[in-house]
């Protein structure tokens, strides 16, 4: 495990190297990506000021309801494990869009090093600080700006069980990409399968009470990112859900364990390029 | 125009049989994009069950149902990025093999989209209309499409298409030069998907939204899909379709000059 | 006491599903919606041994199966049946052991970090390795010294020039000592100058660290000048096992004779076969227009015979003589597979 982390830490150091390198390309996506994330939270400002608070409704009847800041502090949140795994499980989108389909994963079967670890390692993805940085902006400036009534309710020693239950949030992400990315092991490429289950967590940015059940049941249990954003958000910002955060545990890890399944069947199926 | 189908022709089925090659990714990149549509359509069904109002800014829900998935629909339609390789072959010089067949170069590209086009119009316009169309009529008890109001649509998601592929050339020159596709592309898409109004319809963004939608990028989706959603009057319909023509004959004779200026180099330099 | 074979290779077979499709719009569209797929035996029950120390040369002509075969014997891929010892290690069972014992270059692809400087490439390696800082150090010193990596230890390998790069990949394979190495096309692209050293240091490391060596390749010096053996492969099938002199002395004697006729009618006059009783094996004779090649065994008739025979005969333009290639080798190795096995 140790050596996997010494291996990992000099790929980051080159990674920094390259983006000194590279300074107006770095400058560029990380001006593009503070426009989106602004873009899309001006969008959300838009949407919220011709209602004052976004309910649920079961029968006509108010279920829920929850007001812009709060809103804003479950998108900042969503956007911490998914940057974390970001920042360092980057490589496993190239493995689905190029480099099975190029034959260039022979050269990870030939070391001795579990071929899934030595493929993470292998990148660093520095622009998703931006996305860890935006996230924990918007926590902040939400929390700062929240109405009393709605402060209140939170309790800072919830954010404790959160972190502890953190890394199985990121664990979500990336077994996700690992088990579609293992895809193009007989396919030869599946970026596009990982774009299209890893595109669900855009629901998991909004409060999981205004789904059907159908997308429900899929975001909690099945692409489980509501349990990386909305449930964890909502447990600190009221208590609430705090069934979930076990219930995270248990679903990364089979998600985790499915994953490696499907991986290791793939590479004993891999055919390499050329023939 | 006899001779124009049978040169480009070739270049037409080229891109149809790329596009039946990659179906799968496609397909999958697709249903990707279109979970983006859904997220929208729970969010704005929270929004209008949180108003008081039944419409939000002359929408109502089923409006905004609509406007979500002909705007993704439109925006998919319209999108060209051909022109990449056009920028791309000429920094490279590989364009020079291209100059020496007897064709338009970037009609080239531009008909090697459209056979691409095709096969999309066939398993992605096609379901998704009708999908829409069905969820209107069920909706209201009414069957509520307009056939010649959907030919006028199509006529002007045509003119969009041809503002974003000129749009496109003279991009990819400018990314090329400097030499950063990924970023500027992300700023791009942003900048081009707020202003167009993919992400919140202008008319939210009051007499903001309302000087957006002179600037080109309205034209790209905003105008055909209003259209669409019968929310235009004949005179608007006839001004605003007007502004398209205008922009494209802007953008199509920009992209003939930053073409011809870029050509001139590729010979000084003896590429 | 250790066994003497290194490798051993059993019935090893390898089948890949391909997809048919056909030509142009309806193919396209067939496809689509009913794909048909053949089963390719690019491996077809082959069985070899290599003792320990020994270099063998892996040969056959593009799409035998060369590269299946040591994707196999890599772990890259899983065989469809029979099965691969190195040292008596399955290659897929417990890969990460296995894999410290091996070397690979691709010469087609290099297996370097492009934008590492090489030093640190190998600092990677190192770790992956598991390597003592202290043969490390050693190994470095010596690979420094055959593949002579100084000048270019600092640079990035995206800089480097191909042969540059094939040093730097050989290095980079041997760094953890294995004790065997596989290494395909290592020569492929590189100049005389470059190939010559590149084969001179291959040598010199099987002989100074014992290293069993496996090559592939296209180029028949690369076997002469490293090879006593080889092991030749057509179609998925071992064609050929033995010493290089074995072949040599069986098929190497062929050369071929090429000339212009003046005449085109002229060619009726050429009886080689009749006139010197050539048997079907050792001649034959391909025609173009004017052109002629012809190819025969000069065991059985001398190439100064078979000059003089033709000029007597026939008005010629232009002529030529040189030795049979490889691939025409391979050729005839074919045809006569059953008698070479």
């Amino acid at each position: 495990m140790f050596r996997y982390m010494r291996l990992h830490k000099i790929f980051i150091k080159q990674d920094l190297k390259k983006l000194m390198e590279y300074k107006v390309d770095f400058l560029l996506g990380a001006v593009g990506f503070l426009l989106e994330q602004a873009v899309q939270i001006f969008c959300l400002g838009i949407i919220f000021a011709s209602i004052p608070a976004l309910v649920y409704r079961e029968n006509g009847v108010v279920q829920d309801s929850w007001i812009f800041n709060e809103v804003l502090f479950i998108y900042g949140f969503s956007l911490i494990p998914k940057g974390i795994d970001h920042l360092f499980f980057d490589n496993l989108w190239g493995l689905g869009y190029w480099i099975v389909d190029k034959g260039d994963f022979d050269k990870y079967l030939t070391r001795p090093v579990y071929s899934w670890f030595y493929v993470l390692c292998e990148k660093f993805c520095v622009d998703a600080l931006g996305e860890i940085i935006v996230g924990v902006a918007l926590i902040i400036y939400s929390t700062l700006t929240m109405p009393m009534e709605v402060a209140s309710a939170i309790n800072w020693w919830r954010v404790l069980p959160v972190l502890a239950v953190m890394p199985f949030c990121i664990m979500i992400f990336t077994s996700v990409k690992t088990a579609t990315a293992a895809i193009s092991f007989w396919t030869k490429r599946s970026g596009h399968i990982t774009h299209m289950c890893y595109m669900t967590n855009d629901f998991a940015k909004y409060p999981a009470k205004i789904y059907n059940v159908f997308v429900k049941t899929v975001i909690t249990y099945i692409l489980p990112f509501a349990l990386t954003a909305y449930y964890p958000a909502i447990f600190i910002l009221r208590g609430e859900s705090w069934w979930s955060l076990p219930v995270t545990v248990l679903v990364s890890v089979v998600l985790f364990a499915v994953s490696q399944f499907i991986w290791n069947k793939g590479i004993s199926s891999y055919e390499s390029a050329g023939s | 125009m006899k001779r124009l189908i049978r040169i480009y022709k070739p270049f037409t089925r080229a891109g149809l049989l790329e596009m039946v090659a990659y179906r799968v990714n496609f397909i999958f990149f697709l249903l990707g994009e279109i979970m983006k549509c859904f997220v929208m359509f729970f969010v704005w069904k929270a929004v209008f069950d949180s108003s008081v109002e039944p419409t939000l800014h002359g929408f109502t829900y089923d409006n905004m149902v609509v406007y979500i998935f002909i705007t993704f629909l439109s925006g998919y339609i319209t999108y060209s990025d051909g022109s990449y390789v056009v920028g791309k072959e000429i920094l490279d010089g590989s364009i020079a093999m291209r100059m020496i067949k007897p064709v338009n170069f970037d009609m080239c590209f531009l008909f090697q989209e459209l056979g691409g086009k095709i096969l999309q119009l066939l398993i992605v316009f096609l379901p998704i209309t009708v999908g829409v169309e069905a969820y209107r009529w069920i909706a209201n008890g009414v069957f509520m499409m307009n056939i010649p109001m959907f030919f006028v649509y199509f006529l002007s998601l045509l003119l969009a298409y041809g503002i974003n592929f000129f749009f496109n050339v003279i991009y990819g020159f400018l990314a090329f030069y400097l030499k950063n596709l990924w970023g500027t592309d992300i700023i791009k898409g942003v900048i081009v998907g707020f202003l167009s109004g993919a992400t919140v319809p202008l008319a939210f963004m009051g007499a903001f939204g309302e000087a957006i939608g002179f600037l080109p990028f309205a034209s790209l989706s905003y105008t055909p899909v209003m259209i669409y959603m019968g929310m235009y009057s004949a005179g608007e319909i006839i001004f605003y379709m007007g502004l398209q023509i205008v922009w494209l004959l802007v953008f199509a004779v920009t992209s003939r000059l930053v073409l011809n200026s870029a050509m001139k180099r590729l010979v000084v330099h003896g590429g | 006491m250790k066994s003497d074979i290194m490798i051993q290779v059993r019935n090893l077979k390898k089948e890949f599903k391909k997809a048919i499709k056909e030509p142009g719009l309806k193919g396209s569209f067939k496809a689509l919606f009913k794909p048909e797929y053949e089963i390719v035996k690019a491996v077809d029950d082959i069985s070899f041994d290599v003792k320990r120390g020994e270099i063998i040369g892996f040969i056959g002509p593009n799409g035998a199966g060369k590269s299946t075969v040591i994707k196999m014997l890599t772990g890259i891929l899983t065989p469809t049946s029979g099965e691969c010892r190195i040292d008596g290690k399955i290659p897929t069972e417990n890969r990460k052991d296995y894999v410290k014992e091996i070397g690979v270059v691709f010469g087609q692809r290099t297996q370097l970090w492009w934008d590492l400087a090489l030093r640190e490439t190998y600092m990677v390696l190192k770790e992956i390795y598991e390597i003592p800082e202290e043969d490390y150090k050693e190994r470095m010193a010596f690979l420094n010294q055959v593949l002579e990596l100084d000048d270019f230890i600092t640079s990035p390998v995206r800089t480097l020039s191909l042969g540059q790069r094939m040093r730097a990949d050989i290095a980079a394979s041997l760094l953890h000592n294995p004790k065997v190495l596989f290494l395909d096309e290592p020569t492929i692209g590189l100049d005389v100058v470059v190939k010559d050293n590149i084969r001179k240091a291959i040598q010199k490391i099987s002989e100074e660290s014992g290293t069993t060596v496996i090559l592939t390749t296209h180029d028949l010096e690369d076997i002469e000048l490293l090879c006593k053996r080889i092991v030749m492969i057509d179609k998925g099938k071992k064609v050929f096992d033995g010493e290089l002199s074995e072949l040599r002395r069986r098929y190497g004697q062929m050369r071929e004779l090429g000339f212009e006729l003046r005449n085109v009618d002229d060619i009726a006059k050429l009886t080689y076969k009749e006139d010197f009783a050539f048997s079907d094996d050792d001649l034959s004779i391909e025609r173009s227009g004017s052109n002629v090649k012809v190819r025969f065994n000069s065991d059985v008739v001398s190439v100064e015979k078979m000059l003089s025979y033709t000029l007597s005969k026939v008005h010629v333009k232009d002529v030529n003589c040189k030795d049979a290639d490889i691939e025409e080798i391979i050729r005839r190795l074919y045809l006569g597979g059953g008698e070479a096995q």
